[in-house]
């Protein structure tokens, strides 16, 4: 019973993490039709912002947190600026050059870190929730989830109830109509790419007290995000934010009760199901090609 | 043409003949540099046969891995002679690639590349996780290297040769394949679907032709490095592998038949030259990819017509 | 050591004897005026590491490179080491395979042929088993630090440091005799075979000869972003200990304990960072944490117990120039230099087939803690690793202390039956 519950608790935190990485790799396919490979090194420079900032020089954690965002963003749109946008009629050549900037993330967060082990950044919240007997909640992962279903429920607002919001939702639904509507592209991905880079660095630096930090750790991010988007549906955000959680239910009870390979593989299986029965995900709208 | 072709044939024919010269001149671990260099050739060649029909797979590397493993468990474990391991590791990866194009053809474009990769680092974790028989994550070990008179194929230059035979014939098939009227067929089947199709090409059959053939010559390709090496792990099968195949092809160039051979063979040169910054490395190919991309998107088999077109214009002045 | 009958070769041969003699000489030459003769006629010879560098593996090779070069340096500065009728500068020839067996054979080769050493130092697993036909048909003496990569036909492979796993059976043992209360057990480790489980399989077979029950195993791959699931699942089997086989993620899994609110005994195979351990938990939730490797700063590293020289001053340097980059390769590759500098004064020469006979010849040849003996006929076929004493470390008030020196080799005695048989049990290579 103890495990069942704590298993609960464990898949919400993880599906909060899992919606937070795929919702923004949905929605810069979606807007701007790019396959980002380097969004999982977004996540993990958002958790090195932290360890440098806030572990090594003592910068307080939520304005490290805040700097990170900022950060991630502003790399999120120079990715747009002079990366993407020059190769929106190649969605092949965008694919290749977020490959590259992962390679130079990686580097650059080597650089930055040194080969040692993997750093860890002690957490800012200490202590743990406890019910004796049912459950054990760490403080730190409370405020992780409470960010992260915050960051997800402003991102819907701004999608439904702002003009902005709106513009993106057209572009993701047919770009070439929204365009002869009149909605000026550069900006609308631009705003797509800064909500992933700020969802990403967020993600990362609210993972990075619960975590070992190292240059690879976006591998797990990439693959993670790529079932959840597949299982949800392409360009579709709630589908991907249900995804997320089902996802993480799934890969917390195997994992708990038969083995973690195991829960991986039937993630990678579940999403080849999907994309031979329904191609278009859960939730999906978008016809593909 | 004629003359476009006269020059096609002696390029290659003195490029053969440098091949066969060079081992001797090399370093040593350089020897064995140009054996696995070799063997990338037929990798990303084989590679592009599938890109032909404008699918790009993730799946590429891990049926090389299933001809390696093929051959590891075939001449280690049963005795069969490496002689006929080898050429059954391309059947094998054939025969896999067949079973698994039913799946992974109900896909296009962004989703299959997406799929391939799911189905492939199925199949890679399915090596780590049955120990029997695929030894888990430390592979297969002490596999036997080819036996043939006395030449001794565990020396680097006896091998390379015979890689650089294997890969040659490979390439020759690989090239009449395309210019046959399969590889035409497999072009329309790019650039204009619906077309072919309302013409009665059916562009699953084709497509999945293209991944069965080009899953034989990678399944090769494995089990000549196997029978190097000695051991297969799936470690060496992985996503990151697989992206410097795609890098190659890419920064190669996949229009002509030449491109991807050259971006593997240039690539892993200035790979091998930066050894001694060797942290940075991987951000060195990050930089050269994106260059590549933005000012070079047609790869570096652009260049000769680039260099030609120059020469030309400067002789016609 | 000195309590421990030593053998003809010891006596001659001691590592701290030959730097005292060495830095002795040399203070004599300087005080009396006479040039610097040995540091003139000084050849050098070469020694390779064929090491993860950069990539995942980079932790458990680079440490080393930086190790061996501050001994190297020690040893230079003193005017060289004498083999046979020449003085010798050591020098480190490197090359960084990143854990990819196509370049560990290209880096291998390299060294043998273009850089010409004497020996090729090693980490293990699948950069070993890609390299041993050429080194073995080549008599190429290489180094290992994981036993397990020794098979009948590897003659010239030997592991004269770490004896990875072997050597957690003391932790265990130690523990069982501490608090006898102890009954359960749990065990995490990787999904791997050379390091995940041959160590699982050495932590069951110390349980069993402990009489600690093993209530669950647990094994994850590399892909781990979250160990609550894990612990919540093996921590709902009551376990009395948790034991942690692998060591590339003891912080995040002891938070986990710490937050789960485990209350019984940790062992670890190791545990680098205990330090970052201690700011995630507490000082008191890692009081008595058990594992195998300590600080090299530690006072129980006394002369008569560990045979490197002067730890402190090599733990200080280390730190110096590379803090934060510290595990335990870092004293372990430059233990296995100072092993064959041993051996090849025993032989009088530096060619790589006299210095393994050397070595093998000698029936209690040097390692860290004292001396060992050679073994692994029992498990591989071949007694080519040397295993003797080894520390038991654990965490008070917050600093890793040796508690005690166990023997290995005489639970190895008593017990590898045991231990073959939990092998067997994970389809583990075994004769």
């Amino acid at each position: 019973m103890e495990l069942f519950l704590q298993s609960v608790v464990n898949s919400f935190i993880q599906g909060g993490f899992f919606s937070l990485w795929a919702v923004g790799l949905v929605l810069v396919f979606g807007v701007m039709g790019v396959v980002n490979f380097a969004h999982g090194e977004l996540v993990m420079v958002g958790a090195y912002s932290i360890w440098v900032l806030h572990a090594q020089y003592g910068l307080p954690y939520i304005p490290a947190l805040c700097m990170a965002v900022l950060l991630v963003t502003t790399i999120g749109v120079l990715m747009e600026r002079f990366l993407f946008r020059p190769k929106r009629e190649d969605p092949l050549g965008g694919l290749i050059n977020s490959l590259g900037v992962l390679f130079i993330l990686q580097v650059a967060a080597h650089v930055v870190g040194g080969t040692g082990p993997a750093k860890q950044v002690a957490p800012p919240f200490s202590g743990t929730f406890v019910i004796e007997e049912f459950l054990r909640v760490p403080y730190q992962r409370l405020f992780a989830v409470a960010v992260s279903v915050a960051a997800l429920g402003l991102l819907w607002f701004f999608l439904t109830r702002t003009r902005l919001g709106w513009s993106l939702r057209a572009m993701a639904q047919d770009r070439e109509a929204a365009a002869l509507q009149g909605i000026n592209i550069n900006r609308t991905s631009m705003i797509a790419i800064g909500v992933s880079g700020a969802l990403a660095g967020l993600a990362g630096a609210l993972m990075a007290p619960m975590t070992s930090i190292h240059p690879h750790m976006g591998h797990n991010v990439i693959i993670t995000a790529f079932i959840v988007t597949i299982v949800g549906g392409i360009g579709s955000l709630s589908g991907a934010v249900l995804a997320a959680v089902l996802y993480a239910f799934l890969h917390t009870f195997v994992t708990a009760y038969i083995s973690g390979t195991v829960a991986t593989m039937s993630g990678l299986l579940i999403m080849v199901l999907v994309l031979i029965v329904k191609p278009t995900g859960i939730m999906g709208k978008r016809v593909s090609e | 043409m004629g003359a476009n072709k006269l020059t096609h044939v002696a390029g290659t024919a003195a490029l053969l003949i440098a091949l066969v010269i060079l081992p001797g001149h090399l370093k040593y671990h350089h020897q064995d540099f140009i054996i696995f260099l070799t063997i990338n050739v037929l990798v990303v060649v084989s590679y592009r046969l599938m890109t032909l029909t404008g699918e790009w797979s993730l799946i590429h590397i891990v049926m090389m891995g299933v001809g390696a493993y093929t051959s590891a468990l075939l001449s280690k474990n049963l005795g069969v002679s490496v002689w006929l391991s080898i050429p059954l590791a391309g059947v094998s990866a054939g025969a896999v690639a067949a079973l698994l194009s039913f799946p992974l053809f109900r896909m296009t474009q962004f989703y299959f590349l997406i799929g391939s990769f799911a189905v492939g680092e199925a199949i890679r974790l399915a090596w780590v996780y049955f120990v029997y028989p695929f030894g888990g994550s430390s592979g297969i070990n002490t596999i036997p290297s080819p036996e043939l008179f006395t030449i001794d194929f565990m020396e680097p230059i006896p091998y390379f040769y015979l890689v650089l035979a294997v890969v040659t014939l490979c390439l020759l098939i690989l090239h009449r394949i395309e210019n046959s009227r399969i590889g035409l067929t497999l072009h329309a089947v790019h650039w204009k679907s619906p077309l072919a199709e309302s013409v009665g090409v059916n562009a699953w059959k084709y497509r999945t032709l293209a991944f069965i053939i080009a899953s034989i010559f990678v399944g090769v390709a494995g089990a000549l490095k196997v029978h190097y090496l000695g051991n297969v792990t799936p470690h060496q099968f992985g996503v990151g592998t697989m992206v410097f195949v795609l890098i190659w092809v890419i920064v190669g160039g996949y229009n002509t038949f030449y491109g991807p051979i050259l971006g593997a063979i240039v690539l892993s040169i200035l790979d091998e030259a930066f050894r001694a910054f060797e942290a940075i490395r991987p951000a060195i190919y990050g930089v050269l990819l994106i260059a590549a991309i933005m000012f070079m998107p047609r790869g570096l088999e652009s260049v000769p017509g680039w260099f030609r077109e120059r020469l030309f214009r400067k002789t016609a002045e | 050591m000195t309590k421990t009958p030593t053998s003809v070769f010891r006596q001659r041969f001691s590592r701290r004897r030959f730097l005292g003699t060495t830095l002795a000489g040399m203070g004599a030459a300087l005080t009396t005026g006479l040039p610097k003769v040995g540091l003139a006629d000084a050849k050098t010879v070469r020694l390779g590491m064929n090491i993860p560098m950069t990539g995942d593996y980079a932790p458990w090779g680079l440490p080393g490179l930086y190790g061996c070069e501050i001994v190297a340096a020690n040893i230079n500065a003193a005017g060289g080491v004498k083999i046979g009728n020449d003085t010798y500068m050591i020098e480190m020839a490197s090359y960084d395979h990143g854990y990819d067996t196509e370049k560990s054979v290209q880096g291998f080769k390299k060294l043998v042929l273009e850089d010409d050493v004497k020996m090729v130092m090693m980490l293990g697993g699948s950069t070993v088993a890609s390299i041993i036909p050429w080194a073995m048909r080549k008599k190429m003496l290489t180094t290992t630090l994981l036993p397990s990569d020794i098979t009948p036909d590897t003659e010239y492979l030997v592991a004269t440091c770490e004896s990875h796993p072997l050597y957690n059976v003391t932790g265990v043992e130690w523990l069982a005799d501490k608090f006898p209360e102890a009954k359960t057990a749990a065990i995490i480790t990787t999904n791997d075979i050379e390091y995940g489980k041959q160590s699982a399989a050495t932590y069951n077979a110390a349980f069993e000869v402990a009489g600690i029950d093993v209530v669950d195993v647990n094994f994850h791959g590399f892909d781990v972003a979250d160990f609550a699931p894990i612990v919540s699942s093996l921590l709902s089997k009551k376990p009395d200990v948790f034991c942690m086989a692998t060591d590339v993620y003891t912080t995040p899994i002891i938070e986990q304990l710490f937050h789960q609110g485990f209350k019984g005994k940790i062992v670890s195979c190791t545990c680098d960072g205990y330090l970052d351990v201690i700011a995630k938990t507490s000082k008191e939730f890692v009081e008595g944490l058990t594992f195998q490797f300590p600080d090299f700063d530690d006072p129980a590293l006394t002369p008569d117990k560990a045979d490197f020289p002067d730890p402190a001053g090599f733990d200080a340097a280390f730190n110096k120039d590379h803090a934060g980059e510290w595990s335990a390769v870092a004293w372990e590759y430059p233990s296995i230099l100072l092993n064959w500098i041993e051996a090849a004064q025993a032989a009088g020469s530096i060619e790589p087939e006299p210095v393994l006979s050397a070595m093998k010849a000698n029936s209690s040849p040097a390692h860290t803690f004292g001396p060992g003996k050679w073994w692994g006929a029992d498990l591989w076929g071949l007694d080519n690793a040397v295993v003797g004493n080894w520390p038991v470390v654990a965490i008070n008030d917050g600093k890793a202390r040796i508690q005690e020196y166990r023997s290995v080799y005489d639970w190895l005695q008593n017990n590898a039956g045991v231990l073959k048989k939990h092998m067997q049990a994970l389809d583990l290579r075994t004769v």
